[in-house]
This record gives structure tokens, C-alpha cells and sequence, in this order.
């Protein structure tokens, strides 16, 4: 049962891309093996399954509360995504797009019922290869095929840690369990620890993993709606949370998790909020609320990072679906060239519930979940509580500056709505309103009960202050979107020169210095001693020829050790007869084709029968001679 | 039944020598050879039991200890069940031919030595299919291969001889060192000879890795295998990295393993180094290949790595024994899924040959538009070799370093980057192959056809198949039976 989560959205995905269909068809279908997913995921609760791949490796699978409650988000963002994916893209490879987006959900749905490491690295690079083919959908386009490639290339440098982690967990105890995992002490658990948190940084797109996070925004709008809400790095942040009970006694692992998603939090705000580039404003958000959310789970709440998570992916899913409606509509994801307020109202409206969510505006379920983080950073200490602060007013600026610019005031322009676009954006911005509801003690508090999450208590200070921070950061953002006129700064504060600087040339360089290096120098250093010992070997043979066999033979009837020398002596020798008579081939072989312009094709037949006979003759010969010396010796030895 | 599995395919190869058979004919008498090789052999699989299983002994020259012996345990039928899959579906790959009737009659001459390397218990006849084997594969390159067929045939031809010789003196001197003289693997195994330190062990032990490294081949001496790839047609290339190269890895199990693993155990060290080198070695060179062959080609360097590394890590007597069998677990399984992946790989190199007569990676783009069939398998087998989980290379790479890591830590997190690098390599080949714009020189490249596509389906799902549920082939090879005496409690 508990497998099927996982199973059941691959088969259907693979079966839909089969199957195909008009727009109608496949959303239903879509939409359908969504549902199904979804029930499958509300009814799996608290089961555990077993898949025995051999004595040593056992794939595990387990639902606690903290499991499903991401196990049944996964569905629930990916079936308006599919209405959107179905309304909006282009019909031509739709099918593709729609199967692999629910097979892409199924490997998400793996990471989240993994109840062991390799069965976490599974469905960790499946998510990993769905994400190639999504990014690189529109694969006759110049730009998505290297971006996939750069995705799925970063994301598998991250991989390697959790690779690590496997090898460390199962090299201390013999199983690679999550509750193995949680056994291990020293060496062994820092290794674990420190993979898992560089496996789930890379993929939740923190510093210094972020730029693939823009190059995927090659991808279509709807994989980014789905990649960047509740798959792909949603796994990084959630595998955390859901790892933290066997991780945080790692020395140094709730501080390194603070560093790296504060840090991402902060940097990866800046850059939102300085982009131009619709889909690579809301990028840049990813990164730095998926920091936030690392950050939360170093300082000991995963509950609390797991909510977040949670609205973030209704957010974030609507803000993409808006991005999508503004693209098709205004022709470009340039945010200066949108203002489509007077053209699309009601998309307007749901546009700007998503993003004052995500600017974490009371009372929208955003802020609820901000001011838990904020609450849990305080007490990891005031200054990263004032980091996180800062962090949201930076996320109120760029959730103000994108809903403004994009759907602010302007010329009123041809736009029809289409159904599914105004159905997934309803649903999903929706679902960040009925979120709110967290702000009630009533909720929150059996939610938090359901799945083991603690609330942190903070103080009313840092309440106040983040609710300024938020109203200045809404008040910058409405400024910078007026503003705006600057063009987009350099990608990822550099990060991506970088990468290509530092990273992707000087690999390039290394690997075809090794090329040339290999069909040179080594070839020849191989074959050079041995053309060598051959004609030594060869002189000596004419030299002492007929003193040495009588001489092995001799040796041999005394003992079979010096019959071993014997042996080797008749080798020496039958390599040296093996030489000349590969040199004289070589030579024969010049000879039949003047050498580099000599084709197979132009040969006649006759003259390569001739040839091969030849060859076949003086090589039977040798091996004949060969296995009369060798039974020679072994009449004399036995 | 083993003695059948070999016989088939070598009395087709009489027949195909001197009957007059039409093409057709040929290529389906060879076919059928190789699948009634491969039906004896799962006759034998179905017979189930524990180590050697359908012994069969006919003596030949008693004097000597020379028998035709045959028998198989879990890690030989494995293999000689993927031979003669990858066989049936070489011979059965439509080509182009000219002399199709000797084409197919090498091709049936070397299934025979081939699954009989597999399955003989005698050193000599190992010794005798090992030598037979570069003859066939020496005659399907230099005839029917294209561009430098000649020069590449020889190279391929001169290097593993030269290591076939080094192992026929291994073999002759562990003969020479048993009790009474005899060249049954199973005594040799049942009482190593040469357990004793010394330099004739540590002499022939280096006979044998020389001599299956370059069968393999493992760096420095694989520099042989990348022209004989490129030139040799298609179906020859999935045969020479399919079965041929799994005789190294399997001689190198097979006899210094399970015939003297106290030498082998101190030896160990320098063969993980070796296989580390030859993982990264070859990713590395591979990503510089522009040429689709050249780049499959050292892959295969990368991935006999791991074979070797699993192989060494098994035969080191230190770390837990558990660490051991996970990575000779791993090292069979991937020389099962190089096989079955990279024998896809080359079919789809040489359905490309045929359609374009070309390899330059840059001449190519945008072929999934005119050939999706051969965008979805090959996307499939590039992903299956770069190791992605749910495909075989991954169970067995994952065992490999497992096991790697609970003996030569850092050689296993140093071979971890190969994966990485063969996850660049391999995506850029999609991309320049497939992906982008079609080229107006390659606006009439044809899809793959029926008897194409169910062939590399039936590869490829047993990629799939092993990449979910491998416990059947796990259960199969029973890697913890291989593993000597001397690495039993370590």
C-alpha cells in the first residue's frame, strides 16, 4: 500500500504519456491520477513497507505524521498544476509533460515514505532525472538542453554527500535504516550528517548550489510551479526536517545548517529582489525560503520548517502560475513590460493574495509560518533571529515589486483568461488563504500536535520588529517596482560565472589535455618497453637460441619451481616471436595500405582473405608451438 | 547441457562455414543458435542447486590433467546467461553486410568460445576459448569494420595476445603446483596452490592481472580499446564490451581470487588503485570524446573500474566480511549491467552508423524529432550507465562503493566522482546527439525499426528489471560462495 504512493503516479505518468490526448484529455487524466495519488496518500498514514533487494540491502518505507502531512501536499500542488500545465503549454509534447510531471511526483513521493537511506537515494536522483527531462521539455530550443544538463550535473555533485551518507551509515552498521542512522556516533554520523545536509542543500538550491535554480527556469512555467513548491527542492528541506531527530547530534550540524540557509536566505533575497526577470525573481525567492526553512531545522524546530514548507508550496505554485498567465499574456517575463491589472482583475486579485502571503503580510497563512521561523531562529539566537527578520522584509520587497509590476496598473490589453490557468491559480492561491486559518491556536496547535511539530515562543519584540520590517519591505518593493528600470545584474550575485569560470572551462580543458595525453603519451609508453624487451629478448634469442633449451629442460626435470622459470623463459620468448611477428604484419599491413588513406572499403577482398589466412596460419603456428612446449614442460615437470 | 550451450553455436559456425545459406538464412541460423545456447543455459538456471551445478567431465589427455570439463556456479551462468542474451541480440541486429555468411559464422563461432569460456572448469580450455575469442573478434573488426579497421584489429589483436601468453604461464605454473598435476578449477579452488609468500606466487599473480588488465582493460593498457571500439561494427562493439572485456574481470575472480587469495589479499591495495585510477581515468577522458563510439568506449574504462575496485575490495581480507560480499556483489552485477547497458549502447552506435556513417558528436542534434524510438532508448541506456537508481548500474555501483568504503575508504570516495563524471559525459552526448536543431545533412535519419526496437526493448527492460527488483540475479550470483577461505571472519 504503502509502495503504491511511489509506483502508482510513475505508472500513470508513463501510461498517460502513452496514452496522450487533446488538452481536455490529459488534464482530466492528469488531474484523476492526482486525486488518486492524493487519496492514496490520506489513507497510507502510519503504514511501513518492506522490499528485500538481498540480505544486506533491505528498501524501507515508513508514513509518521510528519511523512504524510508532505506525502498529501505533493498531489494536492501537482493537481492544479496539471489544469495549469494543460491549459497553458504548448500541445505539441503535452502528453510528455504531463506523464512526467506525475512521475516526477511519484520520486518525490519516494523521498518522502524513504524509511532508509538507499531507498531515499532512489526516488532522490529519480527526482533528479525528472527534472532533467522537465527543464529540458522544449528540447528543440537552443538554451533548455544545457540548463537541464547543468541541473542535473550540480544537483549530482550535491548527491554525492548523500551517496556518502549510505556509505558511511552502512560501513558503521550493516543497514543503511533510518533508525541505523540514528546509532551512530563519531566519524560515521559526521560523515552521514554532513552528506545529508550537502545532498539537501544542492537540492533545495542554497549557496553555493543556487545558480542551477535559474538556469531551470529554462524549463516550462508549469515544471517550475511543480519544481519549486512541493518536488525537487522541497526534498532538501523536507529530508532534513525528516532526518533531524538522527542528525542534530552531529557536532557542528545545526550550526552549519543555520549558516548555509541564513546565508542563502539573505543572498538569495538580494537577488531577487534586484531581478527583472519574472520567473527568476520568484527563483531567487526559492532559494532564500528554502534557506529559511534549513535555518529553522538547524535551530531544532523541523515542525516548524515542514508548515512552512507547506504554504510556501500553495504560495509559491500560485505565484508561478501567475508568472505563466503574465508571460502569455504581455509576450515576455520581463516585469517592466507587464501592468496587468486592468487586463486580467481577477487573476490580479489572486496574484496578490499569493504574494502578500509570500511577503508574510498578516493575517495570510505566510506570515503565520514566517513568524514561527523567526520565533525559532531568536532562540537559536538574537542576531539570527535579526538576519531572519531581515530576510523577510527582503521577501515582502520582492513578493510586493513582483505582484506590483506584474499585475499593476496598465494599458488594458487583449486577454482572454483561460479556464484552467484561473482554476489552478484559484486553487492554489486558495489554498494559501485557507492556510491562514494556522493563525488560530484552534488550528495550529492540533496541526503542530499531528505532526510532532514544536512551537517556539518569541518575543514581542521581535514580533514588532518583523512586522516592520515587513511593512518597509512592502512599502520598498512598491517603490522599486515604479522604479524599476535597471537591467538584470549579473546571475546569481556571479555564482554562475563562477561555475562556468572556475568550474566548467578548466574541466573541459583538463579533460581533453587527458585525451590527448592518453592517445599519445600513454599509448606509447605502453607499447614502447614492450617493442623494447621484444627486440632484446629477440637479439638474445638469436644469441643463446640453442644453449637454453636444453638448459630448461634440464631445470624442469629437477623441480617444478625451476620449471615455473622455465616456463617464464619460453613466455620471454614467445612474446619476442609474437612481436616480430606483429612488426612484420605491421609491415605487411603498410605494405596492402598506403598507410592513412588505406580504406577497408576500397581493399578488394581477395587481398584482405590473403591477409587474414596469413594471419591466421602464422598464429596457429605459434599457438601450436606454443602448446607443445607448454605440454613439453609440463611431460618433464609432472 | 552446458556442452550444448557450447556446441550449438560452434557446429552453426561449421555450418554457416560450408552450407550455402542466403543471408537471411545465416543471420537466423546464427540467431537461433545463440538463443538455443541461451535456452540450455536457462535449463541449467531453472535446475537450481548450490555451487558448481551441471558438471559434465569427458577426459581428454588424463596424463596431463587436461578434461573438458564443464560446470557453472552462480557468477559463471550469470554470465554466460548475459553472453548469450547479448549474442542472440548482436546477431540478430539487421546490418549491412558484405560475406554476410562468414559474418554470421564468426558471430556464431564466438558465441560458442565465449559461453564456453564461461562454463569450462579446465584452466586450458579456459586458456584455449580465452585465445579463440580475440580470433573471432579479430576477424569480425578487421572484415567488417570501417575506417582504420586494419590497424585497430592488429592493436586489439597484438595486446591481449601478449596478456593471453602472461596467462598461460599463470596457468601452467599453479598446475605445476598442485598435489597431482591437474587444471580443474574446482581442486585449485577447493586447495590453492602457491599459498606461500614468495616471488613465484607474487610473479604469477602479476601474470594475471597484466594478462586480464588488458582484457578488461584496466589504465594504463586500455588504450587498445577505444580504436578497436570506433572501428568495429556495431553488433561486434556490444559483443567486445558485452562479453569480451567481462573475461578479464572474470578471469581475475575466477583464478587469482579463488585460487591463491593469500597472495591476491596482499596485492589488493595497488589492484583498488588501479581500478580508482582506471574509474575516474576513463570519465574523464571520455568527456573529451567527440566521437560517439570513442566516448562509449572509455566509459567502459570507467566502468571495468568498478568492476576492479569491487573485486580488489572482495580479495583484501580486511574490513567486515559483509563489506566484501557487497562489493563482489556489486562488481557481478555490474559486469551483468555493463553488459546488458553498454551492449545497448553500442547496438545504438552501429544503428547509427548505418544511417548517418558517421560518429562526430558535433554533425549531429535534434534527432528526437526523426527518431524517437532511438532518443527514448538510448536516453534510457545513458542514464542506466551513468548510474541513475531504479536502472541496474546502480544496485551494482552502489554495493561497489558500499563495500569499497568499508576497506579502502578514501579509493571509494575518490571513485565516487566518476559517477558524477559520467553523469556530465553522458547528458552532453543526449544533447548533442538528440536535442536541439536537426542538422539539414541528417533530415532522413530513420527511426529504429521493429526488429530494433523489441531488441533493445528486451536489453533494456532487464536493465529496468534489475534496477527494481534485483533479488533473483542477487540470489543468482550468491557472491558470498566466491569469496575464499582467507577472507571468511576478517
Amino acid at each position: 500500500m504503502i509502495w503504491a504512493l511511489a509506483y502508482f503516479p510513475v505508472l500513470a505518468g508513463l501510461a498517460i504519456w502513452a496514452i496522450g490526448g487533446s488538452r481536455a484529455t490529459l488534464g482530466a487524466m492528469g488531474a484523476v491520477a492526482a486525486a488518486a495519488t492524493l487519496a492514496l496518500a490520506l489513507v497510507a498514514g502510519g503504514g511501513t513497507g518492506r522490499f528485500v533487494w538481498s540480505e544486506l540491502i533491505v528498501l524501507q518505507a515508513a508514513l509518521p505524521p510528519l511523512a504524510q502531512s508532505v506525502a498529501i501536499l505533493v498531489p494536492a500542488i501537482l493537481l492544479p498544476i496539471t489544469l495549469f500545465a494543460t491549459s497553458q503549454e504548448d500541445t505539441r509534447g503535452l502528453p510528455r509533460l504531463v506523464g512526467l510531471m506525475l512521475v516526477f511526483t511519484g520520486g518525490m513521493e519516494l523521498v518522502v515514505i524513504a524509511g532508509d537511506l538507499v531507498t531515499l537515494l532512489i526516488g532522490w536522483e529519480i527526482v533528479g532525472a525528472c527534472s532533467w527531462a522537465l527543464i529540458g521539455h522544449k528540447w528543440r530550443e537552443q538554451a533548455p538542453g544545457p540548463s537541464a544538463n547543468f541541473a542535473f550535473v550540480l544537483t549530482r555533485a550535491g548527491d554525492l554527500g548523500l551517496f556518502l551518507a549510505v556509505m558511511a551509515t552502512m560501513g558503521a552498521t550493516g543497514s543503511a535504516s533510518y533508525a541505523a542512522l540514528g546509532t551512530l556516533d563519531g566519524v560515521p554520523l559526521a560523515l552521514a550528517a554532513f552528506g545529508l545536509l550537502v545532498a539537501a542543500v544542492s537540492k533545495a538550491g542554497q549557496v553555493p548550489f543556487a545558480p542551477w535554480l535559474f538556469r531551470a527556469m529554462d524549463g516550462p512555467t508549469s515544471v517550475s510551479a511543480l519544481l519549486h513548491s512541493a518536488t525537487m527542492v522541497a526534498a532538501g528541506a523536507y529530508i532534513l526536517a525528516r532526518l533531524h531527530p538522527q542528525l542534530s547530534a552531529a557536532p557542528g550540524f545545526g550550526a552549519a545548517a543555520i549558516a548555509v540557509g541564513l546565508g542563502t536566505a539573505v543572498l538569495g533575497g538580494i537577488v531577487a529582489l534586484r531581478q527583472t526577470h519574472a520567473k527568476k525573481l520568484l527563483a531567487g525567492s526559492t532559494s532564500a525560503q528554502m534557506g529559511l526553512m534549513i535555518a529553522t531545522v538547524g535551530a531544532g524546530y523541523p515542525g516548524v520548517a515542514v508548515l512552512h514548507l507547506i504554504v510556501h508550496a500553495a504560495t509559491k505554485a500560485a505565484l508561478f502560475c501567475a508568472a505563466g498567465v503574465a508571460h502569455r499574456v504581455s509576450g515576455s517575463f520581463d516585469l517592466r513590460r507587464m501592468g496587468l491589472a486592468a487586463s486580467l482583475p481577477a487573476a490580479t486579485v489572486l496574484t496578490a493574495i499569493a504574494a502578500l502571503s509570500l511577503a508574510a503580510v498578516p493575517p495570510l497563512s505566510g506570515g503565520w509560518s514566517k513568524e514561527e521561523m523567526v520565533k525559532a531562529l531568536e532562540h537559536a539566537g538574537p542576531l539570527l533571529g535579526a538576519l531572519t527578520i531581515v530576510s523577510g522584509g527582503l521577501s515582502a520587497a520582492y513578493a510586493t515589486r513582483f505582484a506590483v509590476a506584474a499585475f499593476g496598473p496598465g494599458e488594458t490589453r487583449d486577454a482572454r483568461t483561460r479556464p484552467g490557468e484561473m482554476a489552478a491559480l484559484a486553487l492554489l492561491s486558495g489554498g494559501a488563504l485557507a492556510l491562514s486559518a494556522l493563525w488560530l491556536p484552534a488550528v495550529n496547535e492540533p496541526v503542530a500536535a499531528w505532526i510532532g511539530a514544536e512551537l517556539p515562543s518569541g518575543s514581542r519584540i521581535g514580533l514588532i520588529a518583523s512586522l516592520v520590517a515587513v511593512a518597509f519591505g512592502v512599502l520598498a518593493g512598491v517603490h522599486a517596482a515604479r522604479a524599476d528600470s535597471t537591467d538584470p545584474t549579473p546571475e546569481w550575485l556571479g555564482l554562475s560565472a563562477l561555475y562556468e569560470y572556475a568550474v566548467i572551462r578548466p574541466f573541459h580543458a583538463l579533460s581533453q589535455t587527458a585525451a590527448d595525453f592518453d592517445d599519445t603519451t600513454i599509448d606509447q609508453s605502453v607499447i614502447r618497453p614492450f617493442q623494447a624487451l621484444s627486440q632484446t629478448a629477440a637479439d638474445f634469442d638469436d644469441a643463446t637460441i640453442d644453449g637454453l633449451a636444453p638448459g630448461a629442460a634440464t631445470g624442469a626435470m629437477t623441480g617444478s619451481a625451476r620449471a615455473a622459470r622455465g616456463a617464464i623463459g619460453i613466455a620471454v620468448q614467445g612474446s619476442a616471436a609474437l612481436a616480430a611477428l606483429g612488426a612484420g604484419l605491421g609491415e605487411r599491413l603498410s605494405d596492402l595500405i598506403p598507410d592513412g588513406t588505406g580504406r577497408v572499403t576500397g581493399m578488394a577482398g581477395a587481398d584482405l582473405r590473403r591477409l587474414q589466412t596469413g594471419l591466421a596460419h602464422h598464429y596457429y603456428t605459434i599457438l601450436m608451438v606454443g602448446f607443445a612446449l607448454a605440454v613439453g614442460l609440463l611431460i618433464f615437470g609432472g | 547441457m552446458l556442452t550444448l550451450a557450447v556446441l550449438i553455436p560452434l557446429l552453426a559456425a561449421l555450418v554457416l562455414a560450408f552450407a550455402p545459406l542466403s543471408e537471411a538464412a545465416s543471420r537466423w541460423t546464427a540467431t537461433g543458435a545463440a538463443a538455443l545456447s541461451l535456452i540450455a543455459l536457462m535449463v541449467v538456471w531453472a535446475a537450481g542447486g548450490e555451487g558448481f551445478r551441471a558438471v559434465a567431465e569427458v577426459p581428454w589427455i588424463p596424463a596431463l590433467g587436461i578434461a573438458w570439463r564443464v560446470g557453472v556456479d552462480g557468477m559463471s551462468l550469470s554470465l554466460a546467461l548475459v553472453s548469450a542474451l547479448v549474442f542472440v541480440a548482436a546477431t540478430a541486429w539487421p546490418m549491412k553486410l558484405h560475406d554476410a555468411r562468414a559474418y554470421y559464422a564468426w558471430m556464431a563461432f564466438l558465441a560458442g568460445v565465449s559461453i564456453g569460456l564461461f562454463v569450462t572448469l579446465d584452466l586450458i580450455v579456459f586458456y584455449v576459448f580465452f585465445d579463440l575469442s580475440l580470433v573471432g573478434m579479430y576477424f569480425l573488426i578487421g572484415r567488417w569494420g570501417h575506417g582504420d579497421a586494419q590497424h585497430a584489429a592488429l592493436k586489439f589483436f597484438i595486446y591481449t595476445l601478449a596478456g593471453s601468453l602472461l596467462i598461460l604461464i599463470g596457468i601452467i605454473v599453479l598446475a605445476l603446483n598442485m598435489p597431482t598435476l591437474t587444471f580443474d578449477m574446482r581442486a585449485m579452488i577447493d586447495t590453492p596452490p602457491l599459498a606461500a609468500a614468495g616471488v613465484v606466487p607474487g610473479l604469477v599473480f602479476l601474470a594475471f592481472v597484466i594478462g586480464f588488465g588488458i582484457k578488461t582493460p584496466v589504465f594504463p593498457v586500455h588504450t587498445w580499446l577505444p580504436p578497436a571500439h570506433v572501428n568495429a561494427p556495431g553488433p561486434a562493439s556490444a559483443i567486445l564490451a558485452g562479453v569480451l572485456l567481462k573475461m578479464g574481470t572474470y578471469g581475475l575472480i575466477r583464478i587469482p581470487l579463488q585460487m591463491m587469495p593469500e597472495t591476491f589479499a596482499r596485492w589488493a591495495l595497488p589492484l583498488a588503485i588501479i581500478g580508482v585510477v582506471s574509474i575516474v581515468w576513463g570519465s574523464i577522458v571520455a568527456f573529451a570524446q567527440e566521437n560517439l563510439k570513442r566516448r562509449i568506449a572509455y566509459t567502459s574504462v570507467n566502468h571495468m573500474g568498478y568492476t576492479v575496485l569491487g573485486i580488489a575490495v572482495a580479495g583484501s581480507a580486511l574490513g567486515s566480511e559483509t563489506a566484501r560480499q557487497l562489493a563482489l556483489t556489486g562488481a557481478v552485477v555490474e559486469m551483468i549491467a555493463h553488459a546488458l547497458i553498454t551492449g545497448a549502447l553500442f547496438l545504438i552506435a552501429g544503428s547509427v552508423w548505418q544511417r548517418a556513417e558517421d560518429y562526430h558528436l558535433p554533425n549531429f542534434g535534434g534527432l528526437a524529432g526523426t527518431a524517437p524510438r532511438l532518443t527514448g532508448a538510448a536516453t534510457l541506456a545513458a542514464f542506466a550507465s551513468l548510474g541513475l537508481p531504479g536502472l541496474a548500474g546502480f544496485v551494482a555501483e552502489l554495493q561497489i562503493f558500499v563495500g569499497a568504503f568499508g576497506v579502502y575508504p578514501w579509493l571509494a570516495v575518490i571513485g565516487l566522482l566518476g559517477i558524477l563524471i559520467t553523469a556530465a559525459l553522458f547528458l552532453r552526448m543526449l544533447r548533442q546527439m538528440f536535442f536541439g536543431d536537426l542538422p539539414a545533412e541528417r533530415k532522413g535519419f530513420t527511426d529504429l525499426n521493429r526488429t530494433e526496437t523489441v531488441l533493445l526493448t528486451a536489453l533494456l527492460a532487464l536493465v529496468v528489471l534489475i534496477g527494481i527488483w534485483p533479488t533473483w540475479l542477487l540470489l543468482l550470483i550468491d557472491a558470498p560462495s566466491l569469496i575464499p577461505a582467507i577472507g571468511a571472519g576478517g
